[in-house]
């Protein structure tokens, strides 16, 4: 009885956590709270970036456990899951409202230690091997974060965001301070699986269950990864002709070999998890840039990416509930067994391409417009090749599983459970109501979001 | 910063950087699991060392003491999860070897 009530008591926080986050003034978020008076420092502060990923976090959460309440064999395994998902939503709300360095670390260590256990949730030789790589480069992140910030406290003798702006003001071209920003982003590139750190992430991705395949790609890697990088780099670093360089570089390289790497996969999960790689490059790239308009389709393009990663996460999670294989090349024609999961599969796809009405069109439009205006021409061009690119393995994706000849062996399969479908179409509707609203919101919420900069 | 300061950082900053040496040694290039871990460990140590010492330069002590503290708890969180999933990797393969369990290709 206990457990049933954990699962709905978690629903209605995570619900509860998105009302907020669209509904609350930005008055009541504005001002920072101090938790424990002045001892023990721990202020959070919301703006309406952290205001984003508090809604991005929530939706995801919320999908990942209507999707594990199927996909999760046993009751007690489903209990500490929910459980799970639980501290995790407390580490990931952390990093997005907290305004000190060292409690960003500490969060995301604990959304870390949380994910890892998820991954090896199944205890089979895949998933335990995926976790060891996963846990060995993680740790080797959080070791080069933590000097990073141990040198910065040599600097300025506090670990508060603003403090430490200014005190980087002051030496801005110490041979210490730019080691430790590069070290710093490091270890936030591998977090963020970007491409040449990126050895983890598939294999986590594929070997997890699938609702923690839908937590690591729909928000674990953008609030640890493409989140913190946007918020260190306003309000501590600072854009740098050498900081934009980096960014920009890391994400041309992750959106071209990401869709490249994706092209080549048999497995489902697998080619998602290359597609998420070259997603996050184009987050990356978008924000590199450094102007508003650039900034604000980079988060966007977070917040897209968020929703239709998830729908085809749970598509891929749908077919290997009915089918038992994960192998693309052994599928074919399912689309017309599995309806719902067919239509709902093309529409995330034609949003992860960039086909006009949908939602993630207009992301990957506003991040390229900026590129250009900021003048660089050359990436602008890359970021529509790889969008190319990006068409190129969706349509062979949606060929090999959901069109084409009908293997007989899935003659007689069903349509998957009711969570499954429930979860899509809501998941399918916010793709296509973004895209079709997004005159209206990009007044409303987007460029405020770029406006952080500066002021 | 003065150069008697300087100094003083790069005497304890040699062993730090002895300390990554090994440790990125031990963590890349051993086929052992457990020495992997103790890689990590000793990677663990040189960051902890090092933020010892900023402390000490700084005269922070107070405010680095906790984040020490926090550290090692956080330490011990992450050493426990690995030792379980290594623990997990030893009972279905029966060896600790890296070269024995390379099932994931791609």
């Amino acid at each position: 009885m206990m457990k049933k009530a954990a699962f709905w008591l978690a629903l209605a926080l995570f619900i509860g956590q998105a009302g907020l986050a669209i509904f609350a003034t930005p008055e009541a978020w504005g001002h920072s709270l101090s938790v424990f008076g002045t001892h023990l420092k721990f202020d959070l502060m919301v703006d309406s970036l952290s205001r984003a990923m508090l809604l991005c976090i929530s939706m995801v959460l919320s999908i990942s456990l209507l999707v594990g309440r199927y996909d999760i064999s046993g009751e007690e395994h489903r209990f500490n899951f929910v459980n799970l998902l639980l501290i995790m939503l407390s580490g990931m709300d952390g990093v997005v409202m907290t305004t000190d360095i060292f409690s960003l670390f500490v969060f995301m260590e604990v959304t870390t230690v949380t994910s890892l256990i998820l991954v090896a949730l199944k205890k089979n030789n895949e998933a335990l091997e995926a976790a060891f790589k996963y846990m060995v480069l993680s740790v080797v992140a959080t070791i080069l974060m933590f000097s990073a910030i141990a040198l910065l406290l040599l600097v300025s003798g506090s670990t508060s965001f603003s403090i430490v702006q200014a005190a980087l003001e002051t030496s801005k071209h110490n041979f210490l301070i730019m080691f430790a920003i590069g070290i710093f982003l490091c270890g936030l590139f591998i977090k963020a699986g970007l491409m040449p750190f990126h050895a983890w992430l598939p294999d986590a991705h594929s070997a997890a269950p699938a609702a923690v395949s839908i937590l690591l790609s729909g928000v674990q890697i953008k609030v640890l990864g493409a989140y913190t990088i946007i918020r260190l780099i306003t309000s501590i670093f600072g854009y740098t002709s050498s900081v934009t360089y980096i960014l920009m570089l890391v994400g041309t390289i992750s959106i071209i070999f990401g869709a490249l790497g994706a092209l080549g996969q048999r497995d489902f999960k697998r080619m998602l998890a290359y597609s998420s790689i070259s997603n996050m490059g184009y987050i990356v790239l978008g924000f590199g840039c450094g102007t508003t308009l650039g900034m604000a389709g980079a988060v966007f393009h977070l917040f897209n990416h968020a929703v239709f990663k998830s729908l085809l996460f749970l598509n891929a999670a749908a077919v290997e509930s009915q089918t038992g294989i994960r192998d693309m090349n052994k599928m074919g024609g399912l689309a017309s067994r599995m309806p719902l999961t067919g239509i709902t599969s093309v529409l995330a796809s034609l949003s992860g391409a960039g086909i006009p009405p949908l939602a993630g069109f207009w992301s990957k439009l506003i991040i390229i417009l900026a590129l250009w205006m900021a003048g660089y021409h050359g990436y602008a061009l890359i970021a529509i090749a790889g969008s190319i690119l990006t068409l190129a393995y969706f349509l062979s994706m949606q060929r090999r599983v959901f069109f084409g000849k009908l293997n007989e062996e899935f003659a007689y399969i069903k349509e998957a459970e009711f969570g499954f479908s429930l979860a899509a179409v809501i998941l399918a509707t916010v793709i296509v109501g973004v895209g079709l609203c997004f005159p209206l919101l990009l007044n409303t919420f987007l460029l405020p979001i770029g406006n952080i900069f500066g002021g | 910063m003065s150069s008697e300061i300087l100094r003083l950082f790069w005497s304890f900053g040699i062993f730090i950087i002895m300390l990554s040496i090994i440790g990125f040694y031990c963590v890349f290039l051993t086929y052992n699991l457990i020495r992997v871990l103790i890689g990590l460990e000793l990677l663990i140590k040189a960051a902890t060392l090092l933020l010892i010492v900023v402390g000490y330069i700084n005269g922070h002590e107070a405010l680095t003491q906790s984040l020490v503290i926090t550290l090692i708890v956080i330490e011990a969180v992450v050493m426990t999860v690995a030792v379980g999933i290594v623990l997990g990797i030893r009972s279905r393969h029966n060896s600790l070897d890296v070269r024995n369990i390379r099932e994931i290709k791609g």
